[in-house]
């Protein structure tokens, strides 16, 4: 229980170090958004100057970073000049957008990385697992942005998939289950890129803390004892591999919304990543701290939820936490 | 012995590599500024052996390529004159290394331009482009790298050795910058530091950036390092001799942590110069017109260049087998680090 | 006999009596002939005539930020309101000649300061309510309200008052100027006439800022353009229904606008929208680069790609001439000797290579610029103006002249020094997210090498590029372009003058900083009052000439205006003046009638 509410103090101490950290350092930002306004010859400098000042960007830091913190404990976390509307609305379709991407390639990846990566462990050394090795070595190897690129260009030489996009024009008239089809063909190239870049090290990682726990004396013991090698695998070595694989598990929840970055910018998926790059380079200020606490919340939640697993998972922690 | 024997397999993989891109002034053909106006947008040229009246040369040759005639960007070969491959050519002036000066040339093609791997929008040679951008993209790579680590050292072996409330004061903010999506900080970082630098400062700051921002790994495992070689019996004994605190950990406890930071430091090398190529495919990064692979890829962000100009492309596949030589190594030096495994194992949050 | 008589007269009495009645209606039938509504004055467009029905997709770079004509700022919100909104007198994009909309026709006081517009009959918001001369007064008093702060209200003042508008009758009235004004009636091209029955409850409570926003239910906003709100779906699509009571009839009598739904679709950038194009997703584009028009050439399956000719941008280097205070650093002071030095201006000026601009950056499809008016503009180009060829010759012997010398380093290159002996460096601002403007500077970065010059290519955020020339005024050099909103000088009134906010090199002066400075402000003053076109056209040529002297802005190269729209759609011609496809999109329409056909 200590262990829980520890987690849980440890989780809100990092999210407040986060929001400060990032509030500073969209703070340094020179120029604002209304500078987009005096490139149109129509609009003399004293309207920009009256605006500025109506928009409060003149204000000194620890008020600004303050009256923002009061919002955002009520929901509401700051207002975005560039979209003219409130932050978190905006942020929570951008962030939908984006798990609809993850949620489904990460589900995917590791359908594939762990019969692989089990598969692997068992013929540690031979053969197959060397080839799997190599697989996976030109995989990692290649640049998640040369293979966002070459599916890219993929798409547009054959014309079998859309190019870029969430959603064709006519969405909204579409029955259901057309609805679903056209979601899906628009999400297989950016879910192919990330199962891509994702899979090498899942499998690398996979296959390692498998290949530990086969190689522990008490599988062997196991093993001397005549156990066959399914329930071996089922009830002895898979939940002694499990500390590891949920430590990973919840770090690649963690990065369900800040990993497809470049992918969702290559392919123009209208997730949280080319919002965060476009408020970057607008200093849209308040969207950008939004965005990274979003992402860290989420960070931060998977490390918590993988710490919740492990304590149910693992008896080891439970005593060693119980001796504190 | 085996392990050794890898280990430095790769190393001399990794040794060769890098050392055709340190001499990229001799490796390259042109100055990778030169601008050929007349001719941008060049596709590879080819290199032939039989010329178009049948004949066979000893040398291989290239044709000039020339803009079809009444249109714009559709180039044919000039089969009138072959201009064959010459090595070790006098050419543009270059400094090996920042001091050495060279004028002498690998290749290049007697009385006209060679581009083996095309041009740019601005006429200017790929291959050169390639192999001097090379130098800035491993550099920020192994600089950040080093920079991370030395963070990294630092701070594991204060918060190893003292513990205490300096050690859970270090290790909160490790936490802290573990938890930021690294990629989202980055690119904020990055984009609130003034961008009006010139490109020698603007790499620096990157380099700077990007090793500030993933020490607290390192540093965790420094620090598990540390804390167990404190409890190790020679170092007990040497304390029990006399020894200071600066000795001890100059002389018995660092050198520990090398395995560590030698497997940390493969890792993260390859990771830093994508980090590096990523800020500068989006135009954070490298400014031109000096060249890194980063920005060698940014042109590709226009579809009418990833359409029509397939070699463009290349520049992303150039750092696969760097990468696969990172690889490789990091690969051997963890088999011959299984015995000092240590708290790569997470037991969640713990300690 | 007598009764004989008598029953013959009744017997015609009553055929006349009809006979007379039917007359009497008829005359009236004639007189009045029957209306479908409260007697509608339509304004009939020539041209093709089409057929109506159908959905129009465009593409649109990024997502408006609102509705409402008072506070949109940005490019997009103003291409959405431009299609929903309308405005008295317009100027018609293809003659760049104003033509009535709003008011059916108006008068000039014989002192040129009072214009008296007439509004049409029956003209009624696309929510159906009735349109009148309060209506007008309504709008702009918010025009001119300071406390609005929209972005029209510098436009309103002229002769350094706002113009003030009274009421004549219930469809006439009449705006009084301070000072006359050449191009009055072009003023009010792009003011959209607002609905005062919904927006006078926020006026009042002081929240206009908040409405108009995309989300806005689409009973609760109307116009009076081609199209109004239907549905708008956040980070997708912007759907628009055709508006029923729109005042514009083809030659035919049809009520226009032939499509009945417009469907914006929001898409990241330029690439995207080439793709949605080229995919048949959407049915037209614009502001096109060059490299894209060439990938959509290459293979036009379905569709026909447009050059319409040279447009209305131009495209400029620009030194910093800021009056030296006590914040310029000495750094900056020692540069600003060599910028300030006019053999220096143009010695780069002939050192610059334009015809490779246009080549490199534009592919042949633009033109090499010597002056602001790009060649789009045909009434006002200056034929007279100087147009040297590049020459680095001449650049050399500028370069002697003022002063400046040449030393040879251990590598062959030679460098360019002052007449103090300190070498010539200096950088180059340009916006990150324009690369056309970066492809010109590295271009002028590698001719400026030639002269021994080294220069820096710095690409800065547009914000803080503006922020930097404006404000802090802490820069070396900078490329920019602009894109004059309307052929007529007066457009660039902010550029010309030295008191202006877009007077780049120097902006906002308090007096003109040199003696020619004051020459074109008196200039440009001059031909903002004249009210005929030659003694201004003999101004503003004069103006350029002084402008070509001096080499503030050394003028580059102005893209032509590409586009594209699929072969099924009718009266496509795209014009040089934004907006470039849709501004006539009442008569755009689908020629096989059924729709946009989707893969």
């Amino acid at each position: 229980m200590r262990y829980l509410l520890r987690r849980v103090g440890h989780a809100l101490f990092l999210l407040a170090g986060v929001s400060m950290l990032a509030f500073l350092f969209t703070s340094l930002a020179p120029g604002t958004y209304f500078d987009e306004m005096r490139l149109n010859p129509q609009i003399a400098p004293e309207t920009v100057a009256a605006l500025r000042a109506q928009y409060g960007v003149d204000k000194p830091l620890p008020v600004r970073y303050l009256s923002w913190l009061s919002s955002a404990l009520h929901g509401e976390m700051g207002f975005s000049f560039a979209y003219n509307s409130s932050v978190a609305p905006l942020l929570l379709v951008r962030a939908r957008n984006t798990l609809v991407l993850t949620i489904t390639s990460t589900l995917l990846a590791w359908a594939i990385a762990l019969p692989l990566g089990i598969w692997s462990a068992e013929r540690l050394g031979r053969l197959p697992d060397r080839l799997l090795s190599w697989g996976t070595a030109i995989l990692l190897v290649i640049p998640d942005l040369a293979l966002a690129l070459g599916l890219l260009v993929f798409a547009v030489r054959t014309g079998w998939f859309p190019t870029g996009g969430m959603a064709s024009v006519d969405f909204e008239t579409l029955s259901p289950l057309n609805r679903l089809r056209d979601l899906a063909s628009h999400m297989i190239l950016p879910v192919m890129a990330l199962v891509f870049s994702s899979l090498p090290l899942l499998i690398r990682h996979v296959r390692a803390a498998v290949a530990d726990v086969l190689n522990a004396p008490f599988l062997l013991a196991a093993v001397g004892h005549g156990i066959p090698r399914r329930t071996l695998l089922y009830r002895y070595a898979l939940p002694a591999a499990a500390n590891p694989l949920i430590s990973l598990f919840g770090f690649s929840i963690g990065v369900l919304l800040s990993g497809s970055l470049l992918i969702e910018v290559v392919m123009s998926w209208p997730g949280l990543g080319p919002l965060l790059l476009e408020s970057i380079l607008a200093r849209d200020l308040y969207v950008v701290i939004g965005g990274v606490l979003f992402s860290t919340l989420f960070l931060v939640g998977g490390n918590f939820l993988a710490d919740l697993l492990l304590y149910w998972a693992d008896p080891r922690i439970r005593t060693e936490s119980g001796t504190r | 012995m085996k392990a050794r024997r890898t280990i430095g397999k790769w190393l001399v993989t990794l040794a060769v590599l890098h050392g055709i891109v340190v001499c990229a002034g001799f490796f390259a053909p042109y100055d990778p500024g030169e601008q050929d106006r007349k001719s941008p947008y060049l596709p590879p040229m080819r290199l032939h052996l039989l010329d178009s009246r049948g004949n066979l040369h000893a040398r291989p040759f290239v044709y000039s390529l020339k803009l079809r005639d009444g249109s714009y960007g559709q180039y044919e070969e000039d089969t009138a004159e072959p201009h064959p491959l010459k090595f070790f050519l006098r050419g543009s002036h270059y400094r090996l290394l920042g001091f050495l000066p060279g004028q002498t040339h690998f290749f290049a093609a007697e009385n006209a331009r060679i581009y083996l791997l095309g041009t740019d929008a601005y006429g200017r040679d790929q291959l050169s482009r390639l192999l001097f951008g090379g130098q800035v993209s491993l550099l920020a790579g192994l600089l950040g790298a080093g920079i991370t680590l030395l963070i990294g050292l630092c701070i594991g072996a204060v918060a190893g050795y003292y513990r205490g409330w300096t050690d859970s004061l270090l290790m909160r903010l490790a936490e802290l910058f573990l938890a930021l999506p690294w990629l989202y900080l980055l690119f904020a970082i990055r984009a609130f530091l003034p961008l009006a630098v010139s490109p020698l400062k603007a790499f620096f700051l990157i380099i700077a950036v990007i090793g500030m921002v993933g020490w607290a790994r390192p540093a965790r495992l420094v620090r598990g390092v540390v804390l167990s070689a404190k409890e190790r019996d020679f170092v007990r004994a040497a304390r029990g001799f006399g020894a200071t605190n600066a000795y001890l950990l100059r002389r018995h406890i660092l050198p520990e942590t090398s395995s560590v930071l030698l497997t940390q430091a493969a890792i993260l090398i390859p990771q830093y110069v994508l980090a590096e190529m990523t800020l500068s495919f989006l135009g954070l990064g490298v400014p031109e017109p000096v060249p890194s692979w980063g920005n060698l890829l940014s042109s590709l962000q226009q579809y009418s260049v990833l359409v029509s100009y397939w070699w463009m492309y290349l520049p992303a596949l150039a750092m696969a087998p760097f990468f696969l030589g990172y690889l490789g190594l990091a690969g051997s030096l963890q088999e011959r680090g299984e015995a000092y495994k240590i708290e790569t194992r997470s037991l969640g949050n713990l300690a | 006999m007598k009764n004989r008589r008598a029953i013959s007269y009744s017997r015609w009495v009553l055929p006349s009596l009809l006979l007379s009645l039917f007359v009497f209606l008829g005359h009236i039938a004639v007189a009045f002939p029957p209306q479908k509504s409260t007697r509608e004055e339509l304004l009939v467009l020539p041209g093709e005539v089409g057929r109506p029905g159908g959905r129009l997709v465009v593409s649109l770079r990024g997502e408006p930020k609102t509705l409402n004509p008072l506070i949109a700022a940005d490019a997009r919100s103003r291409e959405v309101i431009g299609v929903m909104q309308a405005d008295l007198i317009h100027i018609n994009r293809a003659t760049q000649l104003t033509e009535p909309a709003l008011a059916k026709s108006w008068k000039i006081s014989p002192d040129g300061l009072a214009y008296t517009l007439v509004l049409r009959h029956g003209l009624k918001f696309s929510d159906g309510q009735p349109l009148d001369a309060d209506d007008v007064l309504f709008t702009f008093r918010l025009y001119l309200d300071e406390n609005v702060h929209a972005p029209q209200r510098d436009l309103l003042i002229v002769g350094g008052k706002p113009i003030t508008v009274r009421k004549v009758d219930a469809r006439t009235v009449v705006f009084q100027l301070a000072k006359t004004y050449g191009v009055g009636e072009r003023l009010f091209d792009g003011l959209a006439i607002l609905p005062r029955h919904l927006l006078e409850k926020p006026y009042k409570e002081g929240k206009l800022g908040q409405i108009g926003s995309l989300a806005t239910a689409a009973d609760q906003w109307a116009g009076l353009g081609p199209f109004r709100l239907k549905d708008y779906v956040a980070g997708q699509r912007l759907v628009l229904q055709r508006n029923p009571y729109y005042w514009k009839s083809d030659a035919k009598g049809n009520r226009l606008p032939y499509v009945d739904e417009l469907v914006f679709l929001f898409v990241p950038n330029a690439d995207a929208q080439v793709l949605k194009f080229q995919s048949g997703e959407t049915d037209m584009i614009s502001q096109l680069g060059a490299e894209n028009f060439s990938v959509l050439s290459r293979q036009q399956r379905g569709y026909t790609m447009t050059d319409a000719g040279p447009g209305l941008e131009y495209n400029f280097l620009f030194f910093n001439l800021n009056d030296a205070g006590e914040k310029t650093s000495p750094e900056m002071q020692r540069k600003q000797k060599w910028f300030r030095e006019v053999k220096f201006r143009q010695a780069v000026s002939a050192a610059v290579d334009r015809e490779a601009i246009v080549r490199l950056v534009y592919q042949g499809r633009g033109a090499a610029l010597w002056s602001l008016v790009a060649p789009g503009n045909r009434r006002w180009g200056n034929e007279r103006l100087p147009r040297p060829p590049r020459s680095l010759d001449r650049a050399r012997t500028l370069l002697k002249e003022a002063g400046f010398s040449w030393t040879t380093g251990p590598n062959g290159e030679s460098t360019l020094l002052d007449s103090d002996g300190k070498p010539v460096e200096l950088s180059i601002l340009t916006s990150s997210s324009n690369a056309d403007r970066a492809k010109m500077a590295a271009l002028i970065q590698d001719d400026l090498k030639q002269l021994g010059m080294r220069v820096q290519v710095v690409p800065l955020e547009s914000r803080s590029l503006l922020d930097r020339v404006t404000q802090s005024r802490d820069y070396d050099a900078c490329i920019m372009g602009i894109a004059s909103y309307d052929a007529d000088p007066n457009s660039d009134i902010s550029v010309w003058l030295s008191s202006g906010g877009l007077h780049l090199w120097n902006p906002s002066q308090a007096h003109p900083a040199t003696p020619w400075e004051a020459e074109i402000d008196r200039l440009i003053e001059e031909q903002m009052s004249a009210r005929t076109f030659e003694p201004r056209k003999k101004l503003y040529d004069r103006a350029q000439e002084i402008l070509a002297e001096n080499q503030p802005m050394i003028f580059l190269a102005s893209p032509d205006i590409l586009a594209g729209a699929k072969n099924s759609i009718g009266n496509f011609h795209p014009a040089v003046l934004e907006p470039y496809v849709l501004w006539n999109v009442e008569q755009l329409y689908l020629k096989n009638g059924t729709g946009n056909a989707t893969r």
